[in-house]
């Protein structure tokens, strides 16, 4: 019960600063629509007329992961940063279930609020563009939940970098274009799918939701490599987290700002 | 019975830039009683605060272990952080955009308690810490009394038997920094907790803890009773208004007589101050009056303060008496 009330405590911490703050959080996802708005003017002035339709829906699922992504991996990177300099990151650090549990929590509190926006900027994004796609709720779902995985783990490197090096917001600059790399680029080589994250899993959802997959459609090869990358992402992001807490623990730099 | 065992802490830090290494503790060794208020002292750079953060197990330390409640704090960390908490850095420690009762309720749940379990503890802190008007304003709204009083009592929320307090009285007004020297009293004397701390403002050890540790250049210097200490450093310094001027052979005898000795010739009020290294020399001092009748306004003793204790011990004039031979003496 400890987790269920750690996660409570997180979502509901998360929750009443987003709606506290509830012009920042709606200039938030209105920035995220209009810079969809603009993509998607883009495409129609000098996109492909023939292949405009299939563009436009990539364009949404990719844009939409995108943001997830970055709202995940960059957001714990730059809330780490925050509460060091704010002073609240020793009280976490001082938790008997230890700061990556409450940082687990707080991702899935995020995952949780932002999952409800891109749904949101989704159905907003279909009728803007007038492009409806297919949205098979049990087949998308289950490879969501083990997509966004992978980007917990990214989410824990970023966490522990943060907690070494504290000052890492170009480092979170450039990552934003990886995610928008690891989001946008479509991957059919297997050994590419294995090592990058996200990718596999985003490429099963565009399936699903442009070509009309079902669950079924896909082999066991494809969930054994969605589910592979997804552990090899979270065991590498939580092994790395533990040893930079580990070393800022040794070096007395885990509330150093 | 102890509820903290320190043994043999030291910490090394490697200066960034000439690598040159630093030792901020150097080999301590300190154990604190269960319902004790110990006050842990030392001037800037002292380590102190190296010595609270390994305590709390923010940061590992080289050699030496810590027991916690019979837990070792370097091999099972987490476990340790179930018997203490700690306000290090005062209100810096909340969130200011959440609201006093949000506050307590983030903290708690981090902890594992829901909302209900500690509704009825929250509703008695609020009494106690006097924030129950208060509950439903954003901290960043509140005073920096009002701020440092929440950072407590988030620490004392998570009941563990030990509370680390770092600085609770710094930059409070008076008024607000004796009500939290009375809560500190009522928690101790009412929940049996075991609080720990670290302050420069010498009246709050004073007043509030039973012993204190001092610490300088990462080695404890005195570990005693503070009123042993006071006893220990009292000095026999007297102040006497008199009614007519010394004589110059008067003044000549007290020079001769008494080490530390200050006379401020005045015709309407002489002033003599004057030190004596044992009880007995008031008798001399007297004989030396009496000589030529000199009238005695009035004489005032001049009492030490636990800041003097402090700085005398810091700066090494009594060393040997503290670190050494302290229990011997005050036996």
């Amino acid at each position: 019960m400890k987790l269920v009330y750690q996660f409570q405590a997180n979502l509901r911490k998360q929750a009443i600063q987003m709606k506290r703050y509830a012009p920042n959080t709606i200039a938030m996802v209105l920035t995220v629509y209009i810079i969809f708005i603009s993509i998607f003017a883009g495409i129609q002035l000098i996109g492909n007329p023939e292949t405009q339709a299939v563009t436009i829906q990539y364009t949404i699922i990719n844009y939409i992961f995108w943001y997830l992504a970055m709202m995940l991996v960059n957001g714990i990177g730059y809330q780490i940063m925050s509460e060091t300099s704010e002073g609240t990151f020793e009280q976490l650090g001082m938790t008997p279930s230890g700061i990556w549990r409450i940082l687990s929590m707080r991702l899935l509190g995020e995952w949780v609020l932002h999952s409800i926006m891109v749904v949101l900027l989704l159905f907003l994004s279909m009728l803007t563009t007038g492009q409806w796609l297919n949205i098979d709720i049990i087949a998308i779902l289950p490879i969501f939940l083990i997509t966004s995985l992978s980007m917990y783990g990214l989410s824990f490197v970023i966490a522990g970098l943060t907690i070494v090096f504290k000052q890492i917001q170009a480092l979170l600059q450039i990552f934003q274009f990886v995610l928008a790399g690891l989001a946008f680029v479509s991957l059919s080589s297997i050994y590419y799918q294995l090592f990058l994250p996200i990718t596999k899993g985003i490429a099963m959802i565009r399936a699903i939701m442009i070509d009309g997959y079902q669950i079924t459609d896909f082999s066991t090869m494809d969930f054994t490599l969605l589910i592979g990358n997804a552990l090899i992402y979270i065991i590498i992001g939580l092994s790395m987290y533990l040893c930079c807490e580990s070393y800022a623990m040794k070096k007395g730099l885990l509330a150093h700002y | 019975m102890n509820i903290i065992e320190v043994s043999g802490l030291s910490k090394t830090y490697v200066k960034r830039k000439t690598k040159e290494p630093v030792k901020a503790v150097n080999d301590i060794s300190f154990s604190v009683r269960k319902g004790e208020i110990l006050g842990l002292l030392g001037p800037n750079g002292a380590g102190k605060t190296t010595t609270i953060k390994m305590l709390c197990g923010l940061l590992k330390p080289d050699q030496g272990s810590i027991l916690i409640n019979g837990v070792n704090n370097a091999k099972q960390r987490l476990q340790a952080l179930h018997h203490i908490s700690a306000v290090l850095e005062g209100n810096r420690n909340l969130y200011w955009r959440l609201t006093v009762r949000e506050n307590l309720e983030y903290f708690a749940g981090n902890r594992g308690f829901s909302r209900k379990q500690v509704a009825h503890r929250i509703d008695t802190l609020l009494v106690l810490f006097n924030l129950k008007e208060k509950e439903n304003e954003l901290v960043n709204r509140l005073s920096r009394g009002m701020q440092q009083k929440l950072a407590i009592a988030v620490a004392m929320l998570a009941e563990t038997e030990v509370i680390l307090l770092d600085e609770p009285t710094l930059g409070l007004d008076v008024e607000t920094s004796y009500e939290v020297r009375a809560i500190l009293k009522e928690i101790v004397k009412d929940e049996d907790r075991t609080i720990i701390i670290t302050s420069h403002d010498m009246a709050v050890i004073q007043e509030v803890c039973q012993r204190t540790i001092i610490i300088n250049h990462g080695k404890v210097v005195a570990d005693e009773e503070i009123s042993n200490l006071m006893r220990l450093f009292d000095v026999r310094a007297y102040t006497v208004t008199l009614g007519a001027e010394l004589t110059p052979a008067q003044q000549a005898l007290l020079e001769s007589e008494f080490i530390t000795y200050d006379y401020q010739a005045d015709l309407i009020q002489p002033l003599l101050s004057i030190e004596l290294t044992h009880a007995e020399q008031l008798y001399q001092l007297f004989d030396i009056l009496k000589r030529n009748e000199t009238p005695v306004e009035q004489i005032d003793r001049r009492t030490i303060n636990f800041e003097e204790v402090f700085i005398k011990i810091v700066k090494g004039e009594a060393v040997d008496e503290t670190s050494l031979s302290i229990s011997s003496e005050l036996a």
